[in-house]
Protein backbone atom coordinates (compact mmCIF):
# COMPACT_ATOMS: atom_id res chain seq x y z
CA UNK A 1 0.00 0.00 0.00
CA UNK A 2 1.32 3.63 -0.85
CA UNK A 3 2.43 5.52 2.08
CA UNK A 4 0.02 8.35 3.12
CA UNK A 5 1.78 11.53 3.65
CA UNK A 6 1.50 12.75 7.15
CA UNK A 7 1.27 16.50 8.84
CA UNK A 8 5.03 17.54 8.60
CA UNK A 9 4.95 16.49 4.81
CA UNK A 10 1.89 18.25 4.21
CA UNK A 11 3.17 21.32 5.91
CA UNK A 12 6.77 21.86 4.19
CA UNK A 13 5.11 21.35 0.72
CA UNK A 14 2.92 24.15 1.60
CA UNK A 15 5.88 26.39 2.88
CA UNK A 16 7.38 24.89 -0.32
CA UNK A 17 4.83 26.38 -2.49
CA UNK A 18 4.01 29.21 -1.04
CA UNK A 19 7.40 30.77 -0.96
CA UNK A 20 8.82 32.03 -3.97
CA UNK A 21 11.77 34.10 -4.37
CA UNK A 22 9.37 37.21 -5.59
CA UNK A 23 8.58 37.23 -1.88
CA UNK A 24 12.19 38.32 -0.82
CA UNK A 25 11.39 40.71 -3.08
CA UNK A 26 8.42 42.04 -1.59
CA UNK A 27 9.21 41.47 1.30
CA UNK A 28 12.11 43.80 1.66
CA UNK A 29 10.60 46.65 -0.62
CA UNK A 30 7.85 46.66 2.24
CA UNK A 31 10.01 46.79 5.11
CA UNK A 32 11.95 49.64 3.12
CA UNK A 33 8.62 51.58 2.76
CA UNK A 34 7.50 51.39 6.58
CA UNK A 35 10.50 50.23 8.27
CA UNK A 36 9.64 47.86 11.17
CA UNK A 37 5.95 48.50 10.79
CA UNK A 38 5.70 46.10 8.06
CA UNK A 39 5.68 43.52 10.62
CA UNK A 40 1.98 44.57 11.28
CA UNK A 41 1.16 44.36 7.53
CA UNK A 42 2.85 40.90 7.50
CA UNK A 43 0.11 39.64 10.73
CA UNK A 44 -2.65 41.08 9.19
CA UNK A 45 -2.16 39.24 5.42
CA UNK A 46 -1.25 36.31 7.13
CA UNK A 47 -4.64 36.37 9.15
CA UNK A 48 -6.43 37.07 5.93
CA UNK A 49 -4.71 34.23 4.61
CA UNK A 50 -5.49 31.90 7.23
CA UNK A 51 -9.44 33.06 6.82
CA UNK A 52 -9.45 32.22 2.87
CA UNK A 53 -7.37 28.70 4.15
CA UNK A 54 -10.41 28.43 6.68
CA UNK A 55 -13.27 28.69 3.79
CA UNK A 56 -10.70 26.30 1.28
CA UNK A 57 -10.86 23.58 4.02
CA UNK A 58 -14.61 23.80 4.35
CA UNK A 59 -15.14 23.68 0.58
CA UNK A 60 -12.78 20.86 0.84
CA UNK A 61 -14.90 19.22 2.93
CA UNK A 62 -17.99 19.75 1.07
CA UNK A 63 -15.98 18.48 -1.97
CA UNK A 64 -13.81 16.46 -0.76
CA UNK A 65 -10.28 14.87 -3.17
CA UNK A 66 -10.86 16.90 -6.21
CA UNK A 67 -7.67 17.90 -7.97
CA UNK A 68 -9.06 21.30 -9.07
CA UNK A 69 -9.93 22.91 -6.12
CA UNK A 70 -10.87 26.74 -6.99
CA UNK A 71 -12.33 26.22 -10.08
CA UNK A 72 -14.39 22.96 -8.85
CA UNK A 73 -15.97 25.21 -6.45
CA UNK A 74 -16.62 28.25 -8.16
CA UNK A 75 -18.53 25.99 -10.47
CA UNK A 76 -20.90 24.67 -8.40
CA UNK A 77 -21.18 27.68 -6.34
CA UNK A 78 -21.34 30.42 -8.99
CA UNK A 79 -21.47 28.52 -12.63
CA UNK A 80 -19.61 29.01 -15.44
CA UNK A 81 -19.26 32.30 -16.46
CA UNK A 82 -17.53 33.34 -12.79
CA UNK A 83 -15.53 30.14 -12.97
CA UNK A 84 -14.11 31.21 -16.17
CA UNK A 85 -13.17 34.80 -15.03
CA UNK A 86 -11.62 33.46 -11.74
CA UNK A 87 -9.76 30.26 -13.20
CA UNK A 88 -8.22 32.62 -16.54
CA UNK A 89 -7.96 35.45 -14.11
CA UNK A 90 -6.54 34.27 -10.88
CA UNK A 91 -3.86 31.63 -13.07
CA UNK A 92 -3.34 31.59 -15.74
CA UNK A 93 -3.25 35.61 -16.62
CA UNK A 94 -1.83 35.60 -12.49
CA UNK A 95 0.46 33.35 -13.29
CA UNK A 96 1.42 34.63 -16.93
CA UNK A 97 2.95 37.88 -14.79
CA UNK A 98 4.30 35.78 -12.08
CA UNK A 99 6.48 34.18 -14.11
CA UNK A 100 8.26 36.60 -15.97
CA UNK A 101 8.72 38.61 -12.60
CA UNK A 102 10.70 35.23 -11.36
CA UNK A 103 13.24 35.51 -14.39
CA UNK A 104 13.71 38.90 -13.60
CA UNK A 105 14.77 37.95 -10.14
CA UNK A 106 16.61 35.13 -11.90
CA UNK A 107 18.67 37.79 -14.31
CA UNK A 108 19.52 40.37 -11.29
CA UNK A 109 20.79 37.80 -9.34
CA UNK A 110 22.81 36.62 -11.87
CA UNK A 111 24.10 40.10 -12.76
CA UNK A 112 24.82 40.88 -9.18
CA UNK A 113 26.72 37.67 -8.66
CA UNK A 114 28.90 37.49 -11.89
CA UNK A 115 28.79 41.05 -12.75
CA UNK A 116 28.61 40.32 -16.55
CA UNK A 117 27.15 43.46 -18.34
CA UNK A 118 24.47 41.40 -20.15
CA UNK A 119 21.29 43.32 -19.37
CA UNK A 120 19.43 41.66 -16.97
CA UNK A 121 16.45 40.69 -19.26
CA UNK A 122 18.39 39.05 -21.68
CA UNK A 123 19.55 36.43 -19.06
CA UNK A 124 15.97 36.25 -18.05
CA UNK A 125 14.58 35.11 -21.81
CA UNK A 126 17.49 32.95 -22.07
CA UNK A 127 16.81 31.36 -18.99
CA UNK A 128 12.89 31.20 -20.11
CA UNK A 129 13.93 29.55 -23.19
CA UNK A 130 15.54 26.87 -21.46
CA UNK A 131 12.75 26.11 -19.52
CA UNK A 132 10.30 26.28 -22.67
CA UNK A 133 12.58 23.41 -24.29
CA UNK A 134 12.81 21.18 -21.49
CA UNK A 135 9.41 21.08 -20.74
CA UNK A 136 8.42 20.36 -24.34
CA UNK A 137 10.52 17.14 -23.65
CA UNK A 138 7.85 16.02 -21.35
CA UNK A 139 10.97 16.47 -18.54
CA UNK A 140 10.01 18.13 -15.30
CA UNK A 141 13.65 18.92 -14.49
CA UNK A 142 12.57 19.43 -10.57
CA UNK A 143 10.15 17.69 -9.51
CA UNK A 144 12.59 15.51 -7.92
CA UNK A 145 14.29 18.08 -5.95
CA UNK A 146 11.69 20.44 -5.46
CA UNK A 147 11.45 19.75 -1.99
CA UNK A 148 15.38 20.16 -1.34
CA UNK A 149 14.70 24.08 -3.23
CA UNK A 150 12.04 24.69 -1.08
CA UNK A 151 14.02 23.59 1.71
CA UNK A 152 16.85 25.06 1.12
CA UNK A 153 14.85 28.63 0.80
CA UNK A 154 12.85 28.48 3.58
CA UNK A 155 15.51 27.10 5.65
CA UNK A 156 18.03 29.94 4.50
CA UNK A 157 15.71 32.75 5.18
CA UNK A 158 15.13 31.56 8.52
CA UNK A 159 19.05 31.41 9.31
CA UNK A 160 19.70 34.59 7.75
CA UNK A 161 16.89 35.98 9.45
CA UNK A 162 17.63 34.62 12.83
CA UNK A 163 21.24 35.36 12.31
CA UNK A 164 20.54 39.33 11.67
CA UNK A 165 17.93 39.39 14.17
CA UNK A 166 20.30 38.33 17.23
CA UNK A 167 23.04 40.62 15.82
CA UNK A 168 25.38 37.58 14.94
CA UNK A 169 26.23 38.63 11.56
CA UNK A 170 29.97 39.56 10.30
CA UNK A 171 28.83 43.10 9.07
CA UNK A 172 28.00 46.27 10.63
CA UNK A 173 25.24 46.96 12.31
CA UNK A 174 23.47 49.98 11.55
CA UNK A 175 22.03 51.93 13.77
CA UNK A 176 18.14 53.40 12.76
CA UNK A 177 15.05 53.94 13.70
CA UNK A 178 12.49 50.34 13.96
CA UNK A 179 9.99 52.18 12.20
CA UNK A 180 9.52 54.40 9.60
CA UNK A 181 6.62 55.67 10.82
CA UNK A 182 4.45 55.56 14.30
CA UNK A 183 0.81 55.22 12.74
CA UNK A 184 -0.36 51.85 12.85
CA UNK A 185 -3.09 52.27 9.79
CA UNK A 186 0.47 52.75 7.67
CA UNK A 187 1.12 49.39 8.13
CA UNK A 188 -2.55 48.60 7.85
CA UNK A 189 -2.55 50.17 4.42
CA UNK A 190 0.81 47.98 3.13
CA UNK A 191 -0.99 44.74 3.93
CA UNK A 192 -1.45 44.56 -0.02
CA UNK A 193 2.04 44.31 0.07
CA UNK A 194 2.61 41.98 2.24
CA UNK A 195 0.01 39.48 0.71
CA UNK A 196 2.31 38.06 -1.77
CA UNK A 197 4.08 36.69 1.01
CA UNK A 198 1.39 34.50 1.69
CA UNK A 199 -0.59 33.54 -1.20
CA UNK A 200 -0.96 29.95 -2.45
CA UNK A 201 -1.90 27.99 0.32
CA UNK A 202 -4.75 26.88 -1.99
CA UNK A 203 -2.11 24.72 -3.58
CA UNK A 204 -2.19 22.38 -0.66
CA UNK A 205 -5.67 21.44 -1.99
CA UNK A 206 -4.74 18.70 -4.68
CA UNK A 207 -2.11 17.17 -2.63
CA UNK A 208 -5.80 15.73 -0.31
CA UNK A 209 -6.19 12.66 -1.65
CA UNK A 210 -2.64 11.72 -0.78
CA UNK A 211 -2.86 12.97 3.04
CA UNK A 212 -3.34 10.55 5.72
CA UNK A 213 -6.22 11.73 8.11
CA UNK A 214 -6.76 14.32 5.25
CA UNK A 215 -9.66 15.76 7.20
CA UNK A 216 -7.36 17.05 10.31
CA UNK A 217 -4.15 17.36 8.44
CA UNK A 218 -4.89 19.41 5.42
CA UNK A 219 -6.35 22.21 7.58
CA UNK A 220 -3.98 22.10 10.04
CA UNK A 221 -1.09 22.26 7.52
CA UNK A 222 -2.59 25.27 5.61
CA UNK A 223 -2.54 27.04 8.78
CA UNK A 224 0.64 25.75 10.38
CA UNK A 225 1.91 26.88 6.98
CA UNK A 226 0.95 30.20 7.05
CA UNK A 227 1.89 30.65 10.57
CA UNK A 228 5.81 29.31 10.20
CA UNK A 229 5.95 31.81 6.96
CA UNK A 230 4.82 34.54 8.91
CA UNK A 231 7.31 33.98 11.74
CA UNK A 232 10.22 33.23 9.47
CA UNK A 233 8.79 37.10 7.71
CA UNK A 234 8.95 38.85 10.49
CA UNK A 235 12.58 37.35 11.37
CA UNK A 236 13.47 38.94 8.22
CA UNK A 237 11.86 42.02 9.12
CA UNK A 238 13.97 41.95 12.61
CA UNK A 239 17.62 40.58 10.57
CA UNK A 240 16.70 43.80 8.04
CA UNK A 241 16.22 46.05 10.81
CA UNK A 242 19.45 45.27 12.07
CA UNK A 243 21.84 45.04 9.21
CA UNK A 244 20.75 47.00 6.60
CA UNK A 245 19.41 50.80 6.15
CA UNK A 246 15.66 51.44 4.86
CA UNK A 247 16.83 53.81 2.36
CA UNK A 248 19.86 51.46 0.74
CA UNK A 249 17.22 48.76 0.98
CA UNK A 250 14.46 50.86 -0.70
CA UNK A 251 17.21 51.66 -3.31
CA UNK A 252 18.27 48.46 -4.28
CA UNK A 253 17.38 46.53 -7.26
CA UNK A 254 17.94 43.05 -5.48
CA UNK A 255 17.35 44.02 -1.75
CA UNK A 256 17.76 40.74 -0.51
CA UNK A 257 21.17 40.23 -1.62
CA UNK A 258 22.13 43.64 -0.75
CA UNK A 259 21.04 42.52 3.03
CA UNK A 260 22.88 39.12 2.11
CA UNK A 261 26.22 41.28 1.91
CA UNK A 262 25.44 43.19 4.57
CA UNK A 263 25.05 40.57 7.12
CA UNK A 264 28.17 37.92 6.22
CA UNK A 265 29.93 39.61 3.28
CA UNK A 266 30.90 37.98 0.15
CA UNK A 267 29.22 34.30 1.65
CA UNK A 268 26.05 36.04 2.75
CA UNK A 269 26.14 37.53 -0.91
CA UNK A 270 27.18 34.24 -2.70
CA UNK A 271 24.54 32.12 -0.58
CA UNK A 272 21.21 34.40 -0.89
CA UNK A 273 22.53 34.23 -4.40
CA UNK A 274 22.68 31.06 -5.32
CA UNK A 275 19.34 30.14 -3.27
CA UNK A 276 17.74 33.36 -5.20
CA UNK A 277 18.74 31.34 -8.71
CA UNK A 278 17.94 27.92 -7.62
CA UNK A 279 14.29 29.35 -6.23
CA UNK A 280 13.61 31.34 -9.56
CA UNK A 281 14.34 28.51 -11.56
CA UNK A 282 12.17 25.85 -9.87
CA UNK A 283 9.29 28.26 -9.53
CA UNK A 284 9.46 29.42 -13.31
CA UNK A 285 9.68 25.79 -14.28
CA UNK A 286 6.90 24.60 -11.76
CA UNK A 287 4.84 27.82 -12.88
CA UNK A 288 5.13 26.89 -16.68
CA UNK A 289 4.80 22.88 -15.86
CA UNK A 290 1.70 23.68 -13.69
CA UNK A 291 -0.12 26.11 -15.50
CA UNK A 292 0.25 24.25 -19.11
CA UNK A 293 -1.30 21.24 -17.01
CA UNK A 294 -4.35 23.22 -15.75
CA UNK A 295 -4.89 24.90 -19.04
CA UNK A 296 -5.02 21.37 -20.35
CA UNK A 297 -7.09 20.13 -17.53
CA UNK A 298 -9.70 22.92 -18.22
CA UNK A 299 -9.76 22.35 -21.93
CA UNK A 300 -10.70 18.90 -21.04
CA UNK A 301 -13.55 20.22 -19.35
CA UNK A 302 -14.49 22.61 -22.51
CA UNK A 303 -13.78 25.21 -20.49
CA UNK A 304 -10.86 26.73 -22.74
CA UNK A 305 -9.98 26.02 -26.50
CA UNK A 306 -9.29 22.35 -27.37
CA UNK A 307 -5.85 22.59 -28.89
CA UNK A 308 -4.58 22.90 -25.07
CA UNK A 309 -5.24 19.42 -24.84
CA UNK A 310 -2.53 18.49 -28.03
CA UNK A 311 0.45 16.52 -26.13
CA UNK A 312 3.54 16.29 -28.10
CA UNK A 313 5.54 12.43 -28.42
CA UNK A 314 6.53 12.99 -24.57
CA UNK A 315 2.96 13.77 -23.75
CA UNK A 316 4.08 17.55 -23.05
CA UNK A 317 1.02 19.88 -23.93
CA UNK A 318 3.57 21.48 -26.36
CA UNK A 319 0.93 24.07 -27.83
CA UNK A 320 -0.11 25.11 -24.42
CA UNK A 321 3.59 25.05 -23.49
CA UNK A 322 4.48 27.48 -26.11
CA UNK A 323 1.58 29.94 -25.98
CA UNK A 324 2.82 30.27 -22.54
CA UNK A 325 6.16 30.44 -22.97
CA UNK A 326 6.00 33.00 -25.35
CA UNK A 327 3.79 34.96 -23.17
CA UNK A 328 6.45 35.01 -20.67
CA UNK A 329 9.30 35.46 -22.96
CA UNK A 330 7.44 38.85 -24.85
CA UNK A 331 6.91 40.19 -21.04
CA UNK A 332 10.44 39.40 -20.20
CA UNK A 333 11.90 41.30 -23.11
CA UNK A 334 10.36 44.33 -22.98
CA UNK A 335 13.22 44.96 -19.89
CA UNK A 336 10.82 44.76 -16.62
CA UNK A 337 13.87 43.39 -15.00
CA UNK A 338 13.50 46.44 -12.51
CA UNK A 339 12.50 46.47 -8.78
CA UNK A 340 9.77 48.87 -9.63
CA UNK A 341 8.37 47.25 -12.29
CA UNK A 342 9.02 43.79 -10.60
CA UNK A 343 6.87 45.32 -7.06
CA UNK A 344 3.76 46.62 -9.68
CA UNK A 345 3.93 43.24 -11.57
CA UNK A 346 3.14 41.39 -8.53
CA UNK A 347 0.35 44.19 -6.92
CA UNK A 348 -1.67 43.63 -10.75
CA UNK A 349 -1.02 39.80 -9.78
CA UNK A 350 -2.05 40.37 -5.99
CA UNK A 351 -5.47 41.57 -7.44
CA UNK A 352 -6.59 38.46 -9.52
CA UNK A 353 -5.51 36.74 -6.49
CA UNK A 354 -7.46 38.73 -4.00
CA UNK A 355 -10.67 38.22 -6.42
CA UNK A 356 -9.72 34.42 -6.72
CA UNK A 357 -10.01 34.67 -2.59
CA UNK A 358 -13.22 36.64 -2.27
CA UNK A 359 -15.15 34.03 -4.73
CA UNK A 360 -13.39 31.57 -2.98
CA UNK A 361 -15.63 33.16 0.25
CA UNK A 362 -18.84 33.64 -1.12
CA UNK A 363 -18.77 30.13 -2.69
CA UNK A 364 -18.46 28.82 0.97
CA UNK A 365 -21.79 31.09 1.86
CA UNK A 366 -23.69 30.30 -1.27
CA UNK A 367 -23.22 26.08 -0.68
CA UNK A 368 -23.81 26.45 2.81
CA UNK A 369 -27.33 28.07 1.77
CA UNK A 370 -27.39 25.43 -0.81
CA UNK A 371 -26.20 22.63 1.16
CA UNK A 372 -27.16 23.76 4.87
CA UNK A 373 -27.56 20.02 5.99
CA UNK A 374 -24.46 18.52 3.74
CA UNK A 375 -22.27 16.55 6.25
CA UNK A 376 -19.01 18.66 6.76
CA UNK A 377 -15.48 17.11 8.61
CA UNK A 378 -14.36 20.94 9.12
CA UNK A 379 -17.19 23.84 9.25
CA UNK A 380 -15.75 27.38 10.12
CA UNK A 381 -17.68 28.64 13.27
CA UNK A 382 -19.76 31.68 13.89
CA UNK A 383 -21.70 31.49 10.57
CA UNK A 384 -21.02 33.97 8.17
CA UNK A 385 -18.95 36.29 10.47
CA UNK A 386 -15.42 35.09 9.78
CA UNK A 387 -16.20 34.54 5.70
CA UNK A 388 -17.52 37.69 6.10
CA UNK A 389 -14.48 39.28 7.61
CA UNK A 390 -12.18 37.45 4.77
CA UNK A 391 -14.10 39.56 2.47
CA UNK A 392 -14.17 42.57 3.42
CA UNK A 393 -10.34 41.93 3.84
CA UNK A 394 -9.97 41.61 0.31
CA UNK A 395 -12.16 44.25 -0.71
CA UNK A 396 -9.74 46.42 1.73
CA UNK A 397 -6.53 45.15 0.27
CA UNK A 398 -7.47 45.99 -3.38
CA UNK A 399 -8.46 49.44 -3.04
CA UNK A 400 -5.33 50.14 -1.11
CA UNK A 401 -3.50 47.88 -3.06
CA UNK A 402 -0.69 50.77 -3.58
CA UNK A 403 -0.55 53.51 -1.15
CA UNK A 404 0.82 55.68 -4.27
CA UNK A 405 -2.34 57.17 -5.43
CA UNK A 406 -1.07 57.05 -9.16
CA UNK A 407 0.88 53.54 -9.15
CA UNK A 408 -3.30 52.45 -7.49
CA UNK A 409 -5.50 54.09 -10.49
CA UNK A 410 -2.84 51.95 -12.57
CA UNK A 411 -2.66 48.47 -10.80
CA UNK A 412 -6.32 48.80 -11.20
CA UNK A 413 -6.83 50.13 -14.82
CA UNK A 414 -4.80 47.42 -16.11
CA UNK A 415 -7.07 44.87 -14.01
CA UNK A 416 -10.19 46.28 -15.05
CA UNK A 417 -9.20 45.88 -18.67
CA UNK A 418 -7.86 42.14 -18.46
CA UNK A 419 -11.41 41.62 -16.26
CA UNK A 420 -13.49 43.07 -18.92
CA UNK A 421 -11.60 41.19 -21.77
CA UNK A 422 -11.76 38.01 -19.37
CA UNK A 423 -15.44 38.52 -19.16
CA UNK A 424 -15.97 39.16 -22.35
CA UNK A 425 -14.34 35.86 -23.24
CA UNK A 426 -16.00 34.11 -20.41
CA UNK A 427 -19.29 35.41 -21.87
CA UNK A 428 -18.78 34.06 -25.24
CA UNK A 429 -17.38 30.59 -24.33
CA UNK A 430 -20.10 30.00 -21.90
CA UNK A 431 -23.15 30.87 -24.36
CA UNK A 432 -21.84 29.00 -27.46
CA UNK A 433 -19.06 27.17 -26.42
CA UNK A 434 -20.82 25.35 -23.18
CA UNK A 435 -23.87 25.90 -23.74
CA UNK A 436 -24.92 27.24 -20.42
CA UNK A 437 -26.44 29.78 -18.51
CA UNK A 438 -23.93 32.25 -17.60
CA UNK A 439 -24.39 32.46 -13.81
CA UNK A 440 -26.32 28.67 -12.88
CA UNK A 441 -24.22 26.96 -10.71
CA UNK A 442 -23.67 22.43 -11.57
CA UNK A 443 -25.00 20.67 -8.84
CA UNK A 444 -22.21 18.89 -6.50
CA UNK A 445 -22.68 15.81 -7.79
CA UNK A 446 -22.07 17.05 -11.19
CA UNK A 447 -19.11 18.62 -10.72
CA UNK A 448 -17.74 15.90 -8.67
CA UNK A 449 -18.14 13.49 -11.39
CA UNK A 450 -16.70 15.39 -13.57
CA UNK A 451 -13.65 14.37 -12.33
CA UNK A 452 -13.96 10.77 -13.53
CA UNK A 453 -12.09 10.58 -16.42
CA UNK A 454 -15.13 8.64 -18.24
CA UNK A 455 -16.85 11.54 -17.78
CA UNK A 456 -15.75 13.49 -21.00
CA UNK A 457 -14.86 10.37 -23.37
CA UNK A 458 -18.43 9.15 -22.81
CA UNK A 459 -19.54 12.87 -23.72
CA UNK A 460 -17.58 13.19 -26.77
CA UNK A 461 -18.65 9.62 -27.99
CA UNK A 462 -22.19 10.32 -27.39
CA UNK A 463 -21.65 13.84 -29.33
CA UNK A 464 -19.67 11.67 -31.97
CA UNK A 465 -22.17 9.92 -32.28
CA UNK A 466 -24.63 12.55 -32.63
CA UNK A 467 -22.84 14.04 -35.09
CA UNK A 468 -22.66 10.98 -37.26
CA UNK A 469 -26.32 10.31 -37.47
CA UNK A 470 -27.16 13.92 -38.29
CA UNK A 471 -24.31 13.41 -41.09
CA UNK A 472 -25.86 10.35 -42.19
CA UNK A 473 -29.40 12.08 -42.12
CA UNK A 474 -28.11 14.78 -44.24
CA UNK A 475 -26.95 11.96 -46.97
CA UNK A 476 -30.49 10.24 -47.05
CA UNK A 477 -32.23 13.30 -47.53
CA UNK A 478 -29.64 14.41 -50.16
CA UNK A 479 -30.72 11.33 -52.07
CA UNK A 480 -34.09 11.53 -51.70
CA UNK A 481 -33.89 15.15 -53.25
CA UNK B 1 -35.11 2.91 27.15
CA UNK B 2 -35.96 2.50 23.75
CA UNK B 3 -34.11 1.04 21.32
CA UNK B 4 -33.31 2.05 17.78
CA UNK B 5 -32.71 0.31 14.66
CA UNK B 6 -30.20 1.68 12.32
CA UNK B 7 -30.04 0.60 8.87
CA UNK B 8 -26.92 2.15 6.29
CA UNK B 9 -26.82 0.83 3.02
CA UNK B 10 -23.53 2.68 1.32
CA UNK B 11 -20.67 1.23 -1.01
CA UNK B 12 -18.88 -1.51 -0.65
CA UNK B 13 -15.42 0.07 0.16
CA UNK B 14 -16.75 2.02 3.22
CA UNK B 15 -16.87 -0.65 5.71
CA UNK B 16 -13.13 -0.51 7.29
CA UNK B 17 -13.52 3.32 8.59
CA UNK B 18 -16.95 3.14 9.34
CA UNK B 19 -15.97 0.00 11.97
CA UNK B 20 -13.94 2.12 13.24
CA UNK B 21 -15.70 5.42 13.65
CA UNK B 22 -18.67 3.48 15.27
CA UNK B 23 -16.23 1.43 17.63
CA UNK B 24 -15.35 4.55 19.31
CA UNK B 25 -19.09 6.43 19.69
CA UNK B 26 -19.19 3.20 21.93
CA UNK B 27 -21.58 0.91 19.63
CA UNK B 28 -21.55 -2.64 20.81
CA UNK B 29 -22.22 -4.73 17.95
CA UNK B 30 -22.91 -4.57 14.05
CA UNK B 31 -24.55 -7.06 11.35
CA UNK B 32 -23.04 -6.43 8.16
CA UNK B 33 -24.85 -7.62 5.13
CA UNK B 34 -23.78 -7.97 1.40
CA UNK B 35 -26.52 -6.61 -1.14
CA UNK B 36 -27.46 -5.66 -4.15
CA UNK B 37 -29.58 -2.59 -4.56
CA UNK B 38 -30.07 0.88 -6.01
CA UNK B 39 -31.72 4.59 -5.50
CA UNK B 40 -32.90 7.77 -7.16
CA UNK B 41 -30.42 7.29 -10.07
CA UNK B 42 -31.57 3.11 -10.42
CA UNK B 43 -27.57 2.24 -11.11
CA UNK B 44 -26.37 4.93 -13.68
CA UNK B 45 -22.76 5.62 -12.95
CA UNK B 46 -22.47 9.66 -11.99
CA UNK B 47 -20.49 10.08 -15.01
CA UNK B 48 -22.88 8.18 -17.50
CA UNK B 49 -24.90 10.58 -19.94
CA UNK B 50 -28.42 8.91 -19.37
CA UNK B 51 -30.04 7.95 -17.05
CA UNK B 52 -30.59 3.82 -16.72
CA UNK B 53 -34.83 2.97 -17.84
CA UNK B 54 -34.68 0.02 -15.77
CA UNK B 55 -32.98 -0.60 -12.28
CA UNK B 56 -29.40 -2.11 -12.49
CA UNK B 57 -28.31 -3.28 -9.37
CA UNK B 58 -25.28 -2.40 -7.92
CA UNK B 59 -22.47 -4.25 -5.49
CA UNK B 60 -24.15 -2.88 -1.95
CA UNK B 61 -23.42 -3.88 2.21
CA UNK B 62 -25.95 -3.02 4.12
CA UNK B 63 -24.35 -2.60 8.01
CA UNK B 64 -27.55 -3.19 10.40
CA UNK B 65 -27.21 -1.32 13.99
CA UNK B 66 -29.28 -1.50 17.44
CA UNK B 67 -28.58 1.03 19.58
CA UNK B 68 -30.04 2.85 22.53
CA UNK B 69 -32.34 5.48 21.12
CA UNK B 70 -30.34 8.13 22.40
CA UNK B 71 -27.00 6.96 20.73
CA UNK B 72 -29.06 7.89 17.61
CA UNK B 73 -28.37 11.54 16.82
CA UNK B 74 -24.29 11.02 17.75
CA UNK B 75 -24.54 8.03 15.42
CA UNK B 76 -25.96 9.53 12.76
CA UNK B 77 -23.12 12.43 12.61
CA UNK B 78 -20.42 10.08 12.89
CA UNK B 79 -22.07 8.15 9.68
CA UNK B 80 -23.10 10.89 7.52
CA UNK B 81 -19.29 12.09 8.37
CA UNK B 82 -17.66 9.28 7.39
CA UNK B 83 -19.52 8.01 4.67
CA UNK B 84 -19.49 11.47 2.90
CA UNK B 85 -17.52 12.01 -0.70
CA UNK B 86 -19.60 14.17 -2.32
CA UNK B 87 -20.59 11.50 -4.88
CA UNK B 88 -23.36 9.84 -5.84
CA UNK B 89 -23.67 6.26 -4.26
CA UNK B 90 -22.48 7.65 -0.75
CA UNK B 91 -25.49 6.03 0.28
CA UNK B 92 -28.35 5.95 3.08
CA UNK B 93 -29.15 5.82 6.71
CA UNK B 94 -32.91 4.36 8.15
CA UNK B 95 -33.82 4.39 11.60
CA UNK B 96 -36.75 3.07 13.30
CA UNK B 97 -37.81 1.62 16.53
CA UNK B 98 -37.47 -1.61 17.68
CA UNK B 99 -40.06 -3.09 20.54
CA UNK B 100 -37.94 -5.49 22.16
CA UNK B 101 -34.44 -7.14 22.24
CA UNK B 102 -33.35 -10.23 23.91
CA UNK B 103 -30.20 -12.01 24.68
CA UNK B 104 -31.32 -15.63 24.22
CA UNK B 105 -27.92 -16.63 26.18
CA UNK B 106 -28.71 -14.95 29.38
CA UNK B 107 -32.74 -14.05 28.79
CA UNK B 108 -31.87 -10.61 29.55
CA UNK B 109 -33.82 -8.00 27.40
CA UNK B 110 -34.40 -4.41 26.09
CA UNK B 111 -31.31 -2.02 26.94
CA UNK B 112 -29.48 -5.09 29.15
CA UNK B 113 -29.32 -6.84 26.10
CA UNK B 114 -27.32 -4.49 24.22
CA UNK B 115 -24.61 -4.11 26.53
Amino acid sequence: MEKKLGLFSVVSTGVGLIVATTCLMSLCQGAASIGGMFIVSIVLACALNMITAASLAELNALMPNLTGGLAQYTLAGLGPFVTLVSMVGGYIVCNALMAPSEGAMFGLAIKELTGVGIPASVISVALTAILIVINLFGVDMFAKIQNVVAFLLIGSLLLLGVIGAVGAGTGAEVSQSFALTDNVMDGVNMAAAAFWLFIGVEFIIPIAKYVDNPRRNIPLGMFLSLGIICVIQIVMVLGLYHYTGWSALAASDTPHILYGISLLGNVGKAWIGLVTVLAAISTQNSVINSITKICYGMAKMNMLPSLFQKTNRRGAPYIGILIYGTVILLIEATGLASASSLSFMILVASVFWMVSYIISHINLLVLRRRLPKAPRTFKLPFGPVIPLIGIAGMVYMVVNISTDPAQRAAILTIDAVIFVILAIYAALWSKFKLRMPLFQPLSLEKVMAMEHPAYFQLRQEAARKQREQREKERQVQSHSV
Amino acid sequence: MTISRVEIVTSMSKLEDLRIELSKVGVTGMTVLQALGCGVQKGAMEFATKENKIMELLPKQMIILYVPAEKVPKIEDVVKKCLYTGHIGDGKIFVSDVTDVIRVRTGEDGADALT
